[in-house]
């Protein structure tokens, strides 16, 4: 079941995405997100589509991670879409059924909030997660906030922690796997019943699953510790972040796809 | 011909003497204790733990132990569980700071807190759990997590992962996921951290205990060859007795005390000892002292001191004038699994994970389960054999082929049939690998109870049942009400087991039970699925120990890349003519090492028939047939 989950996981294709500086990802990417809930048209909302396969294609994201990125959101949207519809009256009445009643306005809102939520998650996916290491995000956030350093926020060890989440993501999906294989060796069900025997089923698995979170905490401690791991006093970086010509260009090119987005918005041709 | 033989025994000796002696003088030159990567004098520890009422509790785990390691030496620390060995390596790396006594590591008193980094800067250390080392998402980038935190610059850090990942043969993963690697490749992983610090000291805490035994071989290897050619200290702890062999030096640490010391082939002579403080020979050494002890000669330690001497020494004994009654040499009766009934039976079976037919995980396997027996699965991490046993009890639904399930009422029952599944369940237990991970309830009792309450069993005869599960694995009643979380690492397993127990399968599949356990819990383990079998179940074996499949199993099958190699009893499985793709058991190889041994000392062939079982049975026959080739020679 959770293998499934690609949000979050790195697809390395080796696309001169993959290679630009991930503050500059991030960057861009929140640029994005504020153009992308500022659209209402349309005409801007077929471009930021446009601009995010662009995005996908540059990326060479397979089909099937796209696929398997959307599978999980795909109802959410649904739900959004549906709440929408029904709820929102203004405008031009196009369809009545009983006390259901569809606006145009309401359409409109609907499949604007899909289509955003759904575009939402893809910028989520090419511009950090899937072309970005965890670890290379971390550095990026750690990056961008070190001026709190001066305030005392523990940047550098928030962004360790973020790092080491999502390293033990894999891992404990992993051992999921494995604990509900061996409770339903033992007749335990998680598929069938009412929702609140479901619920009260993956206690059988959640409480395994925090007793071996907490030794993998512990035990990845000491071992951090025997790495000689003291905070980010005199460290020094593998790879460390470093703004290139390539990364400015692609920084350009980012920008004049939101440039683009936000013309289609406001620019009433 | 006798004279002659303890003439030599005698020269032997004296030899040996001398170079003990030698040995022992140049530990003593090397007194200083800068000379030592180690220094350890009466060091005692305590863990702290509240006992929940707030009152702190002392347990301690090193009392006074001393110990010495010269520069550039592989010692290993030997114990059971809980013997304290693991705190001792702790302490070593300052990852733990001793209540008393002196630790002095690579010339630095531990004492001085400035001093503190320099140890532990020079110190690698490699764990058991290989997931619980890695911090680095990216391969690379964990081999750089030491190096970072040490402030090597660029391009030397860059450098130095490349060649630590070069070393251990992991240059082709170098942008890979960590998680995503094998068991056996994490540790090399693990190693290759290491050696991108330049330690002068690595310690191994158990660090092959989760490896099948090719990862275990290969991880050995790149660490002896650091030891080698960089000069590298090495620490070792564990209770894999073939693993020590390999030390120059070994300690033995028995409840927070250091009970024996000296080189591996000098502690092994003292068998008993060896066994007293809950581990025991390795294979070779102990086929060699039991053909002694029946020959009634003493064990030494120049006896042991390689294979190939012990098996010299092994055959001397064997060919001498035999002064055993015959009566000690009559083989154990072993009661064989007569019923030729099949019990659960697989057709076809093949099976894919993920998109691509092409590559199967499992092809084309067909097994027939005897009613009665203890078949082993065995074969190398990765063969398929966990996806085989998920389909056993229809965790898994087959993509080609069946599996059935005969019932006691000789009904069949089908595993991709969705209705017959709860029962299938029932008939076929499966107690994963380390099922103490899978503990949930407050007390021992409902854990244990969980299945019977799913498979809806009224709650009055919940009780009874869970006694006998109780019982079969040899669990205190007295713990039923216990946290599951306050016991043992051992007593966990039994919860687990009495947790699949308690339905009372008849099929029981257990899959590497005696993993992480030390060689005393081992033949505990063993000995239960002795009883279980006594009892009737009917036991599947997943193992990667072919020692143990051989000595404990009815029936052998080998896996290989997904294929069923062979199905057979363990004589018939490893008989000299047979497949030689199957690995042999150790016991197996050390044994046809003497035998050739004994052939040209006794100037014939002689038809030693299969290896038997266990280092005993096999000394008793080898005993037999020398007695027979004897007696047909002077008629």
């Amino acid at each position: 079941m959770l293998k499934e989950m690609t949000l979050g996981k790195y697809c390395d294709t080796k696309s001169p995405l993959h290679r630009t500086d991930p503050r500059i990802k991030t960057i861009m990417y929140i640029v994005y997100l504020v153009a992308l809930f500022m659209v209402k048209s349309p005409a801007a909302i077929i471009a930021a589509a446009a601009v995010t396969f662009i995005q996908l294609a540059v990326a060479k994201i397979p089909f099937r991670v796209i696929r398997s990125t959307l599978m999980p959101i795909l109802p959410l949207a649904a739900f959004i879409f549906i709440l929408n519809i029904f709820s929102i009256r203004d405008g031009e009445v196009l369809f009545t059924w009983h006390r259901i009643i569809v606006t145009n306005e309401g359409l409109h809102k609907a499949i604007l909030m899909a289509v955003r939520i759904i575009l939402l998650i893809l910028s989520t996916s090419v511009l950090l997660t899937l072309t970005t290491t965890p670890l290379k995000t971390a550095d990026a956030l750690e990056s961008l906030f070190s001026p709190l350093k001066i305030i005392k926020v523990p940047v550098h060890e928030m962004a360790m922690m973020m790092s080491i989440a999502l390293r033990f993501i894999p891992t404990l999906s992993e051992e999921t796997d494995k604990i509900m294989k061996a409770q339903v060796s033992r007749g335990a069900d998680y598929d069938t019943g009412t929702v609140i025997n479901r619920i009260k089923g993956y206690i059988t698995v959640l409480i395994p699953l925090f007793v071996s979170s907490f030794k993998h905490a512990e035990e990845l401690a000491v071992a951090m510790d025997a790495r000689c791991y003291r905070g980010d006093v005199g460290r020094t970086k593998l790879n460390p972040l470093k703004i290139t010509g390539k990364d400015i260009l692609a920084a350009l090119l980012l920008a004049s796809g939101v440039a683009l987005i936000l013309v289609f918005e406001f620019v009433r041709l | 011909m006798i004279i002659y033989e303890i003439s030599q025994n005698f020269y032997q000796r004296s030899v040996y003497t001398d170079l003990c002696s030698f040995y022992n003088e140049s530990m003593e030159n090397k007194g200083k204790t800068t000379d030592y990567a180690v220094h350890i004098d009466s060091v005692s520890f305590s863990y702290r733990s509240d006992d929940g009422s707030g009152t702190e509790m002392l347990k301690p785990a090193l009392d006074g132990v001393s110990i010495d390691i010269p520069n550039g030496s592989y010692v290993a620390v030997l114990g059971p569980n809980g013997s304290g060995k693991s705190t001792l390596a702790k302490i070593i790396d300052l990852l733990e700071i001793p209540d008393e006594g002196t630790v002095v590591v690579l010339g630095i008193n531990s004492k001085d807190e400035e001093n503190f980094w320099d140890i532990r800067e020079n110190c690698s250390y490699v764990f058991q759990n290989p997931d619980n080392q890695i911090v680095g998402t990216i391969v690379e980038e964990d081999v750089a997590f030491g190096p970072e935190n040490l402030g090597v610059p660029n391009p030397e850090l860059r450098e130095r992962v490349d060649q630590a990942l070069q070393y251990v043969g992991l240059t082709a993963y170098a942008k890979r996921e960590a998680a995503h690697l094998s068991g056996g490749q994490k540790q090399k992983l693990a190693i290759a951290g290491a050696l991108a610090m330049k330690p002068k000291l690595l310690i191994l805490d158990e660090s092959t205990a989760m490896l099948d035994p090719v990862s275990r071989d290969e991880f050995l290897s790149i660490v002896e060859k650091m030891h080698k050619e960089q000069g590298i200290t090495v620490v070792t702890i564990t209770h894999d007795m073939t693993e020590a062999s390999r030390c120059e030096y070994a300690y033995i640490v028995e409840k927070g005390h250091v009970t024996m010391q000296g080189k591996p082939h000098e502690l092994f002579a003292d068998s008993e000892k060896i066994r007293r403080s809950g581990l025991e020979l390795p294979v070779y050494a102990e086929l060699t002292s039991e053909l002694m002890r029946f020959q009634r000669l003493k064990v030494t330690a120049s006896d042991l001191c390689d294979q190939n001497t012990a098996a010299g020494r092994a055959a001397d004994a064997a060919a001498a004038r035999i002064s055993c009654k015959s009566s000690e040499l009559e083989s154990e009766h072993v009661k064989k699994s007569s019923s030729e009934k099949v019990i659960l039976s697989v057709k076809d079976l093949s099976y894919s994970y993920g998109d691509s037919k092409k590559e199967k995980t499992i092809e084309n396997i067909n097994l027939d389960v005897r009613e009665g027996e203890i078949l082993a699965i065995t074969g190398h991490s990765g063969c398929g054999k966990t996806t085989l046993i998920s389909h056993l009890n229809g965790l898994i639904r087959p993509q080609n082929g069946t599996v059935e399930v005969h019932t006691s009422d000789d009904e069949i029952l089908i595993t991709s049939h969705p209705k017959e599944i709860k029962r299938i369940r029932q008939n076929v237990g499966v107690v994963f690998q380390y099922p103490e991970y899978q503990l949930f309830a407050e007390t021992v009792y409902q854990d244990i109870e969980y299945g019977l309450k799913q498979m809806g069993i009224e709650e009055d005869k919940r009780k009874d049942m869970i006694l006998t599960a109780v019982r079969s694995v040899g669990l205190d009643e007295s713990l039923l009400d216990n946290s599951p979380f306050e016991l043992s690492g051992g007593q966990k397993r039994r919860v687990a087991m009495a947790g699949v127990l308690v339905m009372k399968p008849r099929i029981l599949v257990l899959d590497e039970p005696a993993s992480g356990l030390d060689p005393k819990g081992r033949k505990e383990m063993f000995s239960l699925i002795g009883k279980l079998k006594e009892n009737g179940t009917t036991i599947i074996l997943v193992s990667h120990n072919m020692d143990e499949a051989a000595c404990y199993a009815d029936r052998i099958c080998y896996m290989k890349s997904g294929k069923l190699l062979c199905i057979d009893t363990p004589e018939a499985v490893f008989d000299s003519n047979g497949n030689t793709d199957i690995p042999r058991p150790l016991l197996h190889d050390f044994s046809m090492k003497v035998r050739s041994e004994i052939c040209k000392k006794l100037g014939g062939m002689i038809d030693f028939g299969p290896v038997r079982r266990n280092a005993r049975e096999e000394a008793k026959n080898i005993l037999r047939e020398v007695i027979l080739y004897r007696e047909d020679h002077h008629a």
